[in-house]
């Protein structure tokens, strides 16, 4: 990818300045904006009480699919969605991260080295978080699917680092959203409107970079596996649906 | 003195009985039970055991999982109710700190007066929860929100008062 060091200051650069380029394709932004809804709903409707508590458990595998399917994605999908095209070095990231501070930080097409580093964390995050789930036992009456294959011990362990889990990721989630608001405000880079329409200012954007398509096709098929995949994963678990166990 | 001498031999001799009369002696004092903090803590995570064991039944009928039983219904209900009634005397201040099995929140200590009305009120919905059961012959739409409402007793208290 074409790393545009410093927006060109001419005239043409500024007429320029309102034409757009297509980086974010649709699968990756409405992967992003899902999972948002999926992580506050997973978060709320656990505090709403047990009466709420399918709702928990559908966000949950929700954001399990979601995450997997980001996964697929960032392998098969489009340009800016590889992992290939926005994983660096630490040392990139660092050095970008003093640029940043001196104000001389160059546009990325993708993800930026640090975004770069707040997306694994929170797919890391975010998938752990979820499978902890699978295993947890909440002592009343909701027990994950997997809970039966683990001790009690194990699982009353996995559901207290879920719990606790929580906070770490709420953590990562404020950072994640002060930085794109500094972003916004600050560097003038509207992230927001970015992952949202798919488009960003084509002065950062080399053409080079402008995806052509969003390969919705290839992306239904995958989210349609990783969907069948957990309905099956989740059908030969040893303790039937979080429907609890009986006695 | 020669380790075969005869005073060598009673020396040795006398002092491995009187060694042995101290081990015996001490074999035979009282061992200490468990404190008053241990047993408060057993006792309380044994009543929980026991109502959480009870309750769950009525999780799957509400869910469907399980088919309803009026028997039944009525024999656990009621084994719930007394059960919540023996909380109260298994959180005394001696068990707040330091018993490694607890998974009590020194909160609870701290908060007392909140704490005790949260049991009291448990105890309570318990009663309750045994009445409204005992009219609902199957799993019906008050049926579900019984059960719902004192799920809800146990998981606020816990968010607030176990350790996570």
């Amino acid at each position: 990818m074409t790393v545009i060091d410093r927006p060109p200051a001419t005239e043409a650069a500024a007429a320029q300045s309102k034409e757009k380029r297509l980086v974010w394709d649709l699968p990756v932004r409405l992967f992003h904006w899902s999972l948002v809804v999926s992580f506050i709903g997973a978060y709320v409707t656990n505090r709403l009480g047990v009466a709420w508590f399918d709702w928990h458990v559908r966000f949950g595998y929700a954001v399990l699919t979601l995450v997997v399917f980001r996964v697929l994605w960032g392998v098969f999908g489009t340009k800016h969605a590889r992992f290939a095209s926005f994983l660096r070095h630490p040392r990139e990231a660092a050095a970008y991260g003093w640029r940043l501070l001196r104000g001389e930080a160059p546009l990325y097409a993708g993800h930026n080295p640090l975004g770069a580093l707040m997306v694994v964390a929170l797919l890391l995050g975010l998938l752990a978080q979820a499978t902890m789930g699978l295993f947890s036992n909440d002592e009343i009456f909701n027990v994950g699917p997997f809970a039966g294959a683990v001790s009690k011990e194990t699982s009353l362990l996995l559901t207290s680092l879920h719990k606790r889990g929580f906070y770490v990721l709420a953590a990562a989630v404020f950072i994640h959203v002060a930085a794109v608001i500094a972003y916004v405000i600050v560097k003038r880079e509207n992230l927001v409107r970015a992952m949202v329409t798919g488009h960003k200012r084509a002065e950062g954007v080399h053409p080079r970079d402008e995806i052509m398509t969003s390969r919705l096709a290839l992306a239904a098929t995958l989210l349609l596996v990783v969907a069948i995949a957990l309905v099956a994963l989740t059908s030969i678990a040893p303790v039937a649906s979080a429907g609890g166990d009986a006695f | 003195m020669s380790l075969y001498s005869k005073r060598a031999r009673a020396l040795v001799f006398g002092g491995a009985l009187a060694a042995s009369c101290v081990v015996m002696a001490s074999a035979y004092a009282q061992a200490p039970g468990p404190t008053p903090a241990k047993i408060a803590v057993e006792n309380r995570r044994a009543e929980f055991t026991l109502i959480g064991n009870f309750f769950r039944w009525f999780g799957a009928v509400a869910r469907g999982n399980a088919p309803y039983d009026e028997a039944e219904a009525k024999k656990r209900a009621e084994r719930i109710a007394y059960l919540s009634g023996l909380l109260d005397e298994s959180f005394p201040d001696v068990s707040n700190v330091g018993e490694p099995d607890s998974k009590a929140k020194a909160e609870i200590w701290k908060e007392k007066a909140e704490f005790d009305k949260k049991l009291a009120k448990f105890k309570e919905d318990a009663h309750v929860f045994a009445e409204a059961i005992s009219k609902e012959k199957g799993a019906t739409e008050a049926f579900k929100t019984a059960v719902a409402n004192l799920g809800q007793d146990c998981k606020g208290c816990h968010d607030s008062y176990k350790a996570k």
